[in-house]
């Protein structure tokens, strides 16, 4: 009971929790030091930067495309019995999804090379990403069972789960080519906490019409789980030493990886840019605690079969052991240590933005000399007080990749304030307006942002909901 | 003056919605989550040829202690709440046969039995569903048991042979329980 529980809470609540988050709001907002987080090609105008500890990037999101929290547990008087069934069982697909990230930046900075066209950058973040799909006919198995289902085929691969805590360092190069075009490549070293993915199963359960006795229950299972660091973890946490191996797994005590981000910044003309980037194009080589659990097998099952002809000679013998033995046989649960690779979910940008209204830096209410670029001591691009675009995020999942689309709009007060409004379509809403604020008094920066805002008056009952919050300091060396 | 407070009127309205409510949540309902699915899954199949029966001269031509720990199991005995058993016994013999089907504890103590009788064929199929749980006998018979025996009695000759093709007794069984999962 216990155990189902525990299952259920963390299958909902946990999976709810909190970035391979679509962090739209953030992209090109390129007066914020952590949009070169989503795109390393994105202009700079920084002599250097350091992002307070702890404090200069903090993201979380959460979302499930079809339930809320609300649906099932909003104090409204309702059997949860009813409101499970009717908003769950009844309603989701092995396409729906609950995902979480929560991205924690512990080390963030970036300097200015003495060739001004090069910007350093470097740091380090935590992060936390489960996703899993609605495991459909498992879910029927576990609150209806199989009984009365003669011919129905519960698909195994409706079990779709992955999740990991990874600590990366990572390190970057954004260069400014010409007037036109800037590019940027980030290198990562990735230190894996832990690890699981069960992504690849297949196979069905069913029962039909027995040839011999009344029914028939055949198998044929392709399941696997993959997991590292789990068991280490708990060993620690029955030693008592669990901070101690969470930190030594996180620096480079863990499962190592490498990556690569890619992005750039092209101006098509004097008010019209492009940008992407590619991010998180890498992998981890699990090797510190792997384990694999594989069910796979095919068997078809009618109960204890005795044919006393055909067994008189050995009627004494274990009939259900040797059931149990055949089953076993035929659809081995098997475990192994071997090693084993798991890929980052990679994500890609993709914006078009033009800029109008009145030019700032020249003439405008900028007093600093920040305009972008203007730190290379190579020719200035003059900024605008608006720009308004649209922005491509897509990011590879179990399911297959999936595609948000963004337009937004920003506005820029001064020096001091910048503005950022966002209208984001994707499978978890179609009413997703998100704000975010980057406020520059003196060298300190501050910025802010949340997207789904519609939702907030009641959060429990949004499909999505991300934020991002962080400090800087910001130096452009005035001249 | 007039932009900036426009600016800090943005800005409170976006915090304002960042820092907006929440329906009452009751999280304590996860306990209310009844999950009793039912399951169902072949028993058992004997089949009994009539040359073997012939061959036999005892009343009793089959006596047999089938060990049978799927009802023992503890995930199985300490979440089922109600099941039935389905039985169907087909008697294409010349001769009645009566089968008595007994369940029997770890020390071999007699919990239930089920005795089925059926005529010389031609005759149908009999079936039987026996409940157990509130609805019919004790679900504890259900999980102390540990064996079943079977005995099967010729109540007829041993000498006449059916002119039906494979002449047998065959007792099938199915079992669909209910479980207690949360």
């Amino acid at each position: 009971m216990r155990l189902c529980h525990c299952l259920f809470v963390a299958g909902v609540l946990l999976t709810l929790g909190l970035s391979a988050q679509n962090r739209q709001i953030l992209y090109d907002f390129n007066e914020i030091p952590q949009s070169l987080s989503v795109n390393p090609g994105v202009e700079t105008d920084f002599k250097w930067y350091a992002g307070v500890p702890l404090l200069s990037g903090i993201s979380g999101y959460a979302g499930s495309n079809a339930i809320s929290i609300n649906d099932i547990f909003a104090n409204d008087g309702i059997d949860i019995n009813l409101k499970f069934r009717e908003r769950a069982l009844d309603v989701l697909t092995p396409k729906d999804e609950f995902s979480s990230t929560v991205q924690i930046e512990y080390l963030s900075g970036g300097f200015r090379s003495v060739n001004p066209n090069i910007f350093y950058s470097f740091g380090g973040y935590l992060e936390l990403d489960n996703i899993s799909y609605w495991p459909q006919d498992y879910a029927y198995l576990l609150f209806d069972g199989n009984a009365d289902q003669l011919g129905r085929r519960y698909d195994l691969g409706d079990l779709k789960v992955r999740g990991s805590l990874v600590n990366v360092f990572h390190f970057g190069i954004n260069k400014k080519i010409d007037r036109n075009l800037t590019i940027g490549a980030r290198g990562k070293l990735y230190s894996a906490i832990a690890d699981y993915s069960s992504s690849t199963n297949n196979g069905h359960l069913s029962t039909t019409e027995g040839q011999n006795n009344r029914i028939a229950t055949n198998l044929n299972a392709d399941l696997l789980l993959r997991t590292s660091g789990l068991q280490v973890l708990e060993e620690a946490n029955d030693a008592e030493t669990l901070g101690n191996e969470i930190i030594s797994r996180a620096l480079l005590g863990g499962d190592l990886g490498l990556g690569v981000d890619l992005g750039f910044t092209y101006h098509l003309s004097e008010r019209t840019t492009v940008t992407g980037s590619l991010l998180d194009v890498g992998f981890i080589y699990h090797t510190s605690d792997p384990k694999k659990y594989r069910l796979k097998g095919n068997t078809s099952v009618e109960g204890i079969e005795i044919d006393i002809l055909d067994n008189f000679a050995s009627l004494d013998r274990d009939f259900w052991q040797d059931l149990v033995d055949e089953i076993e046989e035929a659809v081995p649960f098997e475990t192994d240590t071997k090693s084993y690779i798991s890929f980052r979910p990679t994500k890609l940008y993709a914006s078009i933005r033009n800029d109008f209204g009145e030019p700032i830096g020249n003439g405008g209410s900028q007093s600093c000399d920040c305009t972008t670029g203007s730190s290379g001591g190579g020719e200035l691009r003059t900024k605008y007080r608006n720009s308004v675009g649209g922005q491509l995020y897509m990011i590879n999942r179990p399911r297959g990749p999936q595609t948000a689309l963004t337009g937004f709009y920003t506005r820029r007060i001064g020096n001091v304030l910048a503005l950022k409004g966002t209208y984001t379509i994707d499978k978890f809403s179609k009413t997703n307006i998100g704000l975010g604020m980057n406020l520059q008094a003196g060298p300190v920066n501050f910025y802010v942002m949340a997207d789904n805002l519609f939702s907030y008056n009641n959060i429990a009952a949004t499909n999505y909901a991300s934020f991002q919050l962080g400090f800087n300091v910001i130096s452009w060396g005035r001249k | 003056m007039r932009k900036g407070v426009r600016i800090l009127l943005i800005v409170l309205v976006g915090l304002l919605l960042v820092t907006s409510c929440s329906e009452e949540q009751d999280f304590d309902q996860i306990n209310d989550l009844a999950i009793a699915p039912s399951y169902e899954t072949s028993i058992f199949y004997v089949k009994a040829q009539e040359p073997l029966i012939n061959s036999i001269e005892d009343l009793s031509f089959f006596t047999q202690e089938f060990n049978f720990d799927a009802f023992e199991e503890p995930f199985f005995a300490n979440r089922v709440l109600a099941g039935v058993l389905t039985y169907e016994l087909e008697n294409t013999t010349s001769k009645p046969i009566e089968i008595r089907l007994e369940f029997l504890d770890e020390n071999e103590n007699v919990l239930d039995t089920e005795v089925f009788s059926m005529d010389a064929a031609p005759t149908a199929i009999l079936q039987r569903e026996v409940a157990y749980g509130p609805s019919g006998k004790s679900i504890d018979i259900i999980k102390a048991t540990s064996e079943m025996r079977l005995t099967a009695i010729n109540l007829g000759d041993h000498s006449s042979e059916s002119t039906l093709q494979d002449p047998a007794i065959v007792l099938r069984s199915s079992a669909e329980f209910t479980l207690e999962l949360q």
